[in-house]
């Protein structure tokens, strides 16, 4: 089989040769990606013992194990995940669902799309309710959960939390954008990190098509703020290049705030507020807000933190 | 990006007064861009006893009976089940009772029984009564009649799991059905082993999932009793009011708007494969039995 490859070698040349170190780099490699989301598993934890080996899934293969789940994974751009079953007698099962999401900003992502718990204190964020886990730290995002809720299994599954968030390292940062968000009257449970249209669509349905031109290029923050009688929203989105910055408020106003087209500012039919505008690479939207100063201020907070 | 003509948006739900169902299919009638919708109406039944699910969740099998037995011959406009069913299908059909086997909330057993009961009360031979549901593609191919039944539930990505999607088991790929939150559902009903083949649809609502969490979407804190069972001929009317129920639950249950995933699936089955009547003014909503918090 050597001598095979060293002929191929031989003959082919170096731009052959290129390709095969490529290849044997990309398989080393997905092996190490592998053994390196084994090597953060615990084998036992509190009575409960891994079951054989975890089974590891790709963008290709996902759908096999969550399959209609799998496609929130696959827009925050999953490298691969290992479920793996632990087993304790007369205990219900637990089940760690590990994703390597490939960048620490997907891992924040995939966290904050269903987030609304209070933080459980593992990883850089997490949250614990009704038998569940969910956790981030560095690239990875992981849901811990058992078939049933017991106190022993409760303990079991923060255990096994701690245990793979400390076997994750590097921590990792999260989005650029968030340091953009106001702080005053932000809902922390409340922040949704993603990139397309079908993901926005998941939190706050502006249209069905996507008028923003949002796509895996992009990146969007939409954050609640606590307001007297209800929630105002903040859409930052930050684009390839100011020009598609630009291009995105324009249709936005020219399909959801026509009235703003002078101002950038308008009220909607709910007799709320709505207000956009662009600083560089990112278009800012104010949504419902209940007064145009409010739907002003937090766009002035947005520019002034753009300014720095 | 450019916009030469308006796109439906959120504001149009507002101008609409529909707002309160933003998020489901009710938008049908100004979804642009698409063809018209389903010719006619559909007419969808709801029955519900407060005695069908026990305080431990558990159901009540002759109280589930009872209830089936009631919504066929309403929806059918018959004296008694036996006889609607038997308008449903003939002897010589083939019969698939496509479940769901979802491991959280899958078709309960005592729903299944009550249908191949009633199958068999209308003559169908035990051996010509087939029930699967991942296994479909196979084993309910050759089926001339099919039963469709399963549980309501939120679903991350199509918004929620109904009677459109419950056949999506029929097609060699089900992930193709998933790009832009699954809209095209609709398209599976049109594959040879399944066109034209559906009988009845039922959704059942007994103890729905209005809200899921984690990778397997799940969360025992979201299922409530509501105690019904939908039965509809239209399958896309019959999501329309599943996903009706489900927003209105959640909008109750977390004191804001908690939109389900647009549901395009459900609207684009009317406008754009013209399944179903997805526009709730345009079905006739029959509601039977026990009316507290029916909250539709």
């Amino acid at each position: 089989m050597v001598r095979g490859w060293n002929l191929t070698v031989r003959v082919a040349g170096p731009i052959r040769l290129l390709a095969l170190v490529v290849c044997l780099m990309a398989l080393i490699g997905c092996r190490e990606g592998e053994m390196g989301l084994d090597k953060l598993m615990p084998q036992d934890v509190e009575g409960w013992r891994a079951e054989a080996t975890g089974r590891v899934y790709d963008r290709n293969t996902l759908f096999e194990y969550i399959d209609g789940g799998a496609e929130l994974y696959l827009a925050y751009g999953l490298r691969q995940m290992v479920a793996q079953r632990f087993e304790r007698e007369r205990h219900p099962a637990i089940v760690v669902d590990l994703f390597d999401m490939g960048s620490s900003e997907d891992a924040f992502g995939v966290f904050t799309s269903e987030q609304r718990e209070p933080e459980a204190g593992i990883g850089q964020g997490s949250e614990y309710a009704a038998g569940l886990l969910r956790f981030w730290k560095g690239n990875f995002f992981v849901s811990i959960w058992a078939e049933g809720e017991t106190s022993e299994a409760e303990r079991a599954i923060l255990a096994l939390g701690a245990a793979i968030a400390k076997a994750i390292e590097p921590p990792g940062d999260v989005p650029e954008l968030l340091g953009l968000l106001p702080k005053e009257d932000l809902v922390e449970t409340g922040i949704r990190y993603f990139h397309d249209h079908v993901s926005l669509g998941h939190h706050y349905f502006m249209a069905e098509e996507n008028i923003l031109g949002l796509s895996e290029r992009t990146e969007a923050v939409l954050a609640r703020y606590r307001v007297a009688g209800g929630t105002r929203y903040l859409l930052l989105v930050r684009y390839p290049t100011p020009g598609d910055a630009s291009a995105a408020l324009h249709s936005f106003v020219a399909n959801y705030l026509p009235e703003g087209r002078q101002t950038g500012i308008g009220r909607i039919e709910n007799g709320k507020w709505a207000a956009a505008r662009r600083w560089g690479d990112v278009t800012m939207m104010a949504l419902e807000a209940p007064a145009r100063t409010q739907a002003e201020r937090l766009l002035d907070a947005v520019t002034e933190r753009l300014e720095e | 990006m450019g916009e030469p003509e308006r796109r439906l948006t959120r504001r149009d739900f507002m101008r609409m007064a529909a707002y309160a169902a933003l998020g489901t299919a009710v938008g049908a009638e100004v979804m642009a861009g698409e063809d018209g919708p389903s010719a006619g109406r559909a007419r969808v039944v709801l029955v519900r006893d407060e005695h069908a699910v026990a305080g431990d969740g558990q159901l009540n099998a002759s109280v589930v009976e009872r209830m089936m037995d009631q919504a066929a011959a309403e929806l059918l406009g018959t004296d008694n089940a036996a006889d609607g069913w038997r308008r449903l299908v003939k002897p010589a059909d083939l019969v698939g009772i496509k479940t769901n086997a979802w491991q959280y909330l899958p078709t309960p057993p005592e729903v299944e029984n009550v249908i191949r009961q009633r199958l068999l009360d209308a003559g169908i031979a035990r051996d010509r009564i087939r029930m699967d549901d991942r296994g479909a593609r196979r084993t309910l191919a050759p089926c001339t009649a099919l039963i469709n039944a399963r549980p309501v539930r939120s679903h991350h990505w199509a918004g929620i799991g109904g009677c459109i999607k419950n056949h999506i088991m029929f097609a060699p790929r089900p992930s193709v059905y998933h790009p832009d939150s699954c809209a095209d559902l609709a398209r599976v009903w049109n594959l040879p082993v399944v066109r034209g083949k559906t009988r009845l649809n039922i959704l059942v609502a007994l103890t729905p999932l209005f809200w899921g969490r984690g990778p397997h979407h799940w969360d025992k804190r979201y299922v409530w009793p509501y105690k019904g069972i939908f039965v509809s001929q239209d399958p896309v009317a019959v999501d329309a009011l599943g996903a009706h129920l489900l927003q209105t639950k959640r909008r109750l249950h977390f004191g804001e708007e908690k939109p389900i995933t647009p549901t395009k699936h459900i609207a684009m089955a009317d406008r754009r494969h013209h399944l179903g009547v997805s526009d709730l003014k345009r079905i006739d909503f029959v509601k039977l039995g026990w009316t507290e918090d029916v909250l539709i």
